[in-house]
């Protein structure tokens, strides 16, 4: 066995599984607290990325400027469409089947404008004089290194507002029932402030990695779908599930396009999704989801 | 007047497709975001059944049809199995979708079969030469057979019990609703409509590409049931005439169709939640009511 290419396609999927795991993170969060798949998640993560892209190319702005643009409006852009999107669902206690047709009313209308603004082509970030680390004959590149860094930062700071801060464990006890939380004294309102606050940094910055490491382009968001399964196989609602499973996918899916085919890449991503919903249907570190009477 | 006979056929093979996802989203509350995919299954079995083993078209229609939805109650079992909440399915069904759109741009040929990958399934026998009708008419004759049958299966004892799962799975469990094979029954029909509907636009073209049945398609039959309405047959049949012909007719509309879509979503989701024509039955209550001539109020005294 080829040692160095198995190293070699290890750190290239940790790489990946750590840009799903930002998505996943925020699905997992959405979906903790209010019970539902925020499908918008798509298109705040393609909008991320080409705010990102138009500030570097178009305004000529630095880079840690770009990157403050590109999260502050995809923040912007999370907590507008929060209000007016899903929050008068919520008051009216709608079924979660309206909730998921309205993300998803998002996500088509987000995704669509930006392919009429910027037209369906696969642009690049202009860093093409990034040299790529070499560590024992296994080379990294600087755009991996960089993601699996930051990334791990973001998470280990989600973490500790969640668990140490004040509204970090509202967050976490309306994601246990959010009627007693209320009760108790949380104000609903500037959780789901937070909540879409900070799925707006994770989609923003994993827009940006993600157009980076690749290319950006409208449909880029399918990407998400990765997400979910990623999140499904670790086990939905449960944030360091979300960050196993991404890593399980991304590493996974890496060694089937290294070792097999990279057109069977997604294929599989899907085949492993109906297994585990044939064995282990709460996923790895999942507890019982199942709907309760 | 071809322009028109286009339109028809065109809008009736969405109709066919949205008619399967209103009874899978409107009556049976499962959410299915790649069923475009069962078309494009439909489409391709279809142009199989009818160039390689030279069958009619009624057989070819139902073979298609049999062989989606066979398919689709493999996707169906594991995500209804579990119990788990709806958006399993959801993202079920847009993996599949995806999947089977990736494996069609990469399989060139099945033994001497030549599906062509991403060039598309070329030389299929064309709708005019299959019948002795004229091609609009089978599409119009199919889409009223298919509007009947699933009036009947919505007023039956199955889709009662869709509705009630609709409304409250647990109550209807209680009920004695065996969810998973409701469940599953929705989408086996609104599988093989979709089929059929996916098997007569590869038999208008003579040609079907992997392309024809992306997301936006997807997104198109899921536009028609949420406007149309929820539990409500006759609204998305509506809904999906005018989702096809409004762009065709009004082509500068093409390009902002799916923003406008995407909002008009949020908007229906927020102010009128139950859709157009929402719980509005199709009947031929106003038939009858407009060849009486007492009105109805009086009719209806003892």
């Amino acid at each position: 066995m080829d040692w160095e290419l198995f190293f070699q396609q290890l750190v290239s999927g940790i790489s990946i599984g750590a840009i799903y795991s930002l998505l996943a993170v925020g699905y997992a969060l959405v979906y903790s607290v209010y019970n539902f798949t925020n499908w918008a998640f798509d298109g705040f993560m393609v909008f991320g990325s080409f705010i990102g892209f138009s500030a570097i190319l178009s305004w000529a702005l630095p880079l840690w400027l770009a990157v403050t643009l590109s999260i502050v409006a995809t923040v912007i852009l999370s907590v507008t469409v929060e209000t007016t999107s899903y929050r008068p669902l919520r008051l009216r206690k709608a079924p979660r089947l309206f909730m998921m047709i309205s993300a998803m009313g998002v996500n088509l209308a987000i995704v669509n404008t930006l392919n009429l603004v910027y037209g369906g082509l696969f642009r690049r970030f202009p860093f093409e004089d990034l040299q790529p680390y070499f560590v024992g004959g296994i080379s990294i590149g600087r755009m991996d290194l960089i993601a699996m860094v930051i990334s791990a930062l973001i998470l280990v700071l989600l973490w500790v507002f969640l668990y140490r801060t004040k509204l970090g464990l509202g967050i976490l006890a309306s994601s246990v029932d959010i009627l007693t939380a209320s009760l108790m004294g949380i104000n609903n309102n500037a959780v789901a402030i937070t909540v879409f606050t900070i799925t707006g940094v994770l989609s923003s910055m994993a827009g940006l990695f993600y157009g980076m490491k690749y290319a950006v382009y409208p449909t880029m968001g399918l990407v998400t779908i990765k997400a979910m399964i990623a999140s499904i196989i670790g086990g939905l609602g449960s944030l360091p599930a979300a960050v196993l499973g991404s890593m399980i996918l991304g590493v996974l899916e890496t060694f089937v396009a290294g070792y097999i085919s990279s057109t069977y890449r997604d294929m599989f991503s899907f085949a492993f999704l109906i297994v585990m919903l044939l064995f282990l249907p709460n996923g790895i570190m999942g507890k019982s989801l199942e709907e309760k009477l | 007047m071809g322009y028109l006979q286009a339109i028809t056929i065109l809008s009736g093979c969405n109709l066919l497709a949205v008619l399967g996802m209103a009874v899978l989203t409107g009556y049976t509350g499962l959410f299915s975001i790649g069923h475009a995919g069962f078309m494009a299954l439909g489409a391709y079995m279809g142009g199989i059944l009818g160039k390689e083993m030279g069958w009619n078209l009624v057989p070819c229609l139902l073979g298609a049809g049999l062989f989606s939805g066979i398919i689709s109650l493999g996707i169906g079992y594991p995500a209804f199995r579990s119990r788990l909440r709806g958006d399993y399915f959801a993202i079920a069904t847009l993996g599949f979708a995806e999947a089977l759109r990736l494996l069609l741009n990469n399989i060139h040929s099945i033994g001497k079969w030549r599906l062509g990958g991403a060039y598309g399934y070329m030389d299929l026998p064309e709708l005019k030469h299959m019948t002795f009708l004229p091609d609009w008419a089978v599409v119009v004759i199919v889409c009223l057979i298919a509007l009947w049958v699933t009036h009947m299966f919505i007023t039956s004892q199955y889709g009662m019990n869709c509705i009630a799962i609709r409304q409250d799975e647990a109550a209807a469990e209680m009920m004695g609703v065996d969810l998973l094979r409701t469940k599953l029954l929705a989408l086996f029909v609104s599988a093989f409509l979709a089929a059929v509907g996916g098997a007569l636009l590869a038999f208008y073209f003579g040609y079907i590409n992997p392309s024809f049945f992306g997301i936006q398609r997807s997104s198109d039959l899921l536009a028609s049931v949420v406007f149309g309405g929820i539990q409500s047959l006759i609204g998305p049949a509506i809904t999906a005439i005018l989702i096809v012909a409004v762009p065709q007719l009004l082509l500068t509309f093409a390009l902002y169709r799916f923003i406008v879509y995407g909002l008009l979503f949020v908007v229906v989701m927020v102010f009128r939640p139950q859709g157009l024509f929402g719980y509005v039955q199709m009947n031929s209550r106003w038939i009858t009511r407009f060849f009486r001539h007492k009105p109805p109020e009086a009719m209806e005294q003892p």
